[in-house]
Order: structure tokens, then C-alpha cells, then sequence
């Protein structure tokens, strides 16, 4: 298992950056929250990682505790963007301008 | 065998996020991000968390993914994009549906494979029923508190989904 850990971290860290470069770049909305998922997705690689390496079960709770999080972002994130659709008509981010000052 | 397991994994995983990235149309980000979660899933086989690997198949690409989905569809982003031809549109749809019928085969084969198995955490408590034993004592006895923070979390997140998203 110590000999394929630094291959898993390297793909989490390279998961998380593609993530991290799709929700900087991409104008789409539901696609950034796509690429966040992603990043959340990363992370929970990296968990497992070193709950599988120090037989702990603190890393795969912590995994459960961001699913959880990852579906109460799901279900409030969707319902912002279904109001602000309702509302100007695009998801795409950069019309999103409401709280500019 | 491991490793080139690992490596055809994660170069997997790396070509679906940047699919999700590069897909022009919505629902085919989504799909993709669908093929993610199963590769990912595998990946939490070959670390012998097999619970977590069946959560992320059923609350990640069962119940998030589709949740995302239905929103798209309930937003008709048709009209801001081009068609394109229809014929190549359904012959995207089949590779997409040929790689995520082997994904599935993969991991049927990596959580029936004695490799999913092995491993360090293959002690006598994983041996019982992949780490469930072990989460759950952890849950019911450290872990008791943000446990229950968790379940408030959601019963809000609910909650105010509903009120944002309704018609005033």
C-alpha cells in the first residue's frame, strides 16, 4: 500500500487542480458546481488514502461528513440557480452581477 | 498489476474531469461527471473501503448526479447553444454508454477480485464486512456529535432549497 500512496496523491492533487482550473474558467454555472464536485470528489480520495493507511476510521467518516455536505451544497446550490434563472433568464455566471459594486 | 490498475484508473479519472470541463453541452458534463464518480468509486475499492465505494456509487452518481440532471433539464438551456447534427449527437451518446457499461464491469470486477480484499486494513474487523463495523463504532461513540450536526445540516439545506426556490 506505501508504494501506491504517492501515486494516489498525486492524482487527488491533479484531480483537485483540473477541478479548481474548470471552475475558474468555465462560464456555465451548473459546469463550475460540476467542477467543484470534482475538487470534493479529490479530497475524499485523499481521505481514503490515509484512513486506508493508518487503519482509522477518522478519514472515512470525515468522507461521509463531505458527501453530506457535498449534497446540501446539491440541493441549495441548484435552488439559487433555479431562482436566478426564474429571474434574469442565463446561468451564465458573469451576468450574475446583482452584489457588484 | 496493481499499479497499472492504479495508473489506467487515474488516467480514467483525469480524462472524465477534463470531459466534464471541455463537454460543450450540460448534460453531457453531467454524464461524464456520472463516469467520474464510478471511477472514483473503483479507486475506494483498490483502498479497501468498500462502503464508501457503494456510497459514493448510490449518493454521489445516483442521488446528486441526478439530482444536478433534473435541474438541467428543468432550466432548458437548449436554445443558448447550437444543435448540431443529431446523427453525431447519438454516436457521442453510445460511446458515452459503451464506456460507462465497462466502467460498471470494472467495478464488478474489482470488488469481486481478491484484490479488494487484501491489503493492510484486511484485519479481522474488515474481514467481517468490508469497514462498516469499524465506521459505525466510530460514529455511535467519537464521532457522535458532528454525526448529528450532520443530519441538522441536511434538515436545513432542505429546508431552505425549498424556500429559495419557490415561486413568490
Amino acid at each position: 500500500m506505501t508504494e501506491h500512496q504517492s501515486i494516489y496523491l498525486a492524482l487527488a492533487a491533479v484531480l483537485f487542480a483540473v477541478g479548481a482550473f474548470g471552475a475558474l474558467t468555465r462560464k456555465n454555472a451548473i459546469v463550475v458546481f460540476l467542477c467543484v464536485e470534482i475538487m470534493l470528489g479529490a479530497v475524499n480520495l485523499v481521505f481514503i488514502v490515509f484512513a486506508s493507511a493508518n487503519q482509522s476510521a477518522e478519514g472515512l467518516f470525515m468522507v461521509m461528513c463531505v458527501m453530506a455536505v457535498a449534497g446540501a451544497e446539491a440541493a441549495v446550490g441548484l435552488a439559487i440557480f433555479v431562482h436566478l434563472y426564474r429571474k434574469t433568464g442565463t446561468i451564465n455566471i458573469d451576468k450574475y452581477n446583482l452584489l457588484k459594486w | 498489476m496493481e499499479t497499472m490498475a492504479i495508473l489506467f484508473l487515474g488516467v480514467l479519472a483525469i480524462a472524465t474531469a477534463f470531459l466534464v470541463i471541455f463537454s460543450k453541452n450540460t448534460v453531457h458534463s453531467a454524464l461524464w461527471m456520472v463516469g467520474n464518480c464510478f471511477v472514483l468509486a473503483v479507486l475506494f475499492l483498490m483502498l479497501n473501503s468498500q462502503f464508501i465505494a457503494i456510497l459514493q456509487v448510490i449518493v454521489y452518481a445516483g442521488a446528486i448526479m441526478m439530482f444536478i440532471l433534473y435541474a438541467i433539464m428543468m432550466l432548458n438551456l437548449r436554445r443558448e447553444q447550437d444543435e448540431g447534427d443529431p446523427r453525431k449527437n447519438l454516436v457521442t451518446g453510445r460511446i458515452l454508454l459503451v464506456l460507462l457499461f465497462f466502467t460498471g464491469l470494472v467495478i464488478m470486477g474489482v470488488g469481486f477480485s481478491p484484490i479488494a480484499l487484501k491489503g493492510r486494513m484486511a484485519s479481522q474487523a474488515v474481514a467481517q464486512f468490508g469497514e462498516v463495523n469499524l465506521i459505525a463504532d466510530y460514529i455511535f461513540s467519537e464521532g457522535l456529535i458532528p454525526f448529528e450536526l450532520v443530519s441538522v445540516l441536511l434538515t436545513a439545506a432542505v429546508v431552505g432549497a425549498v424556500y429559495i426556490a419557490k415561486k413568490n
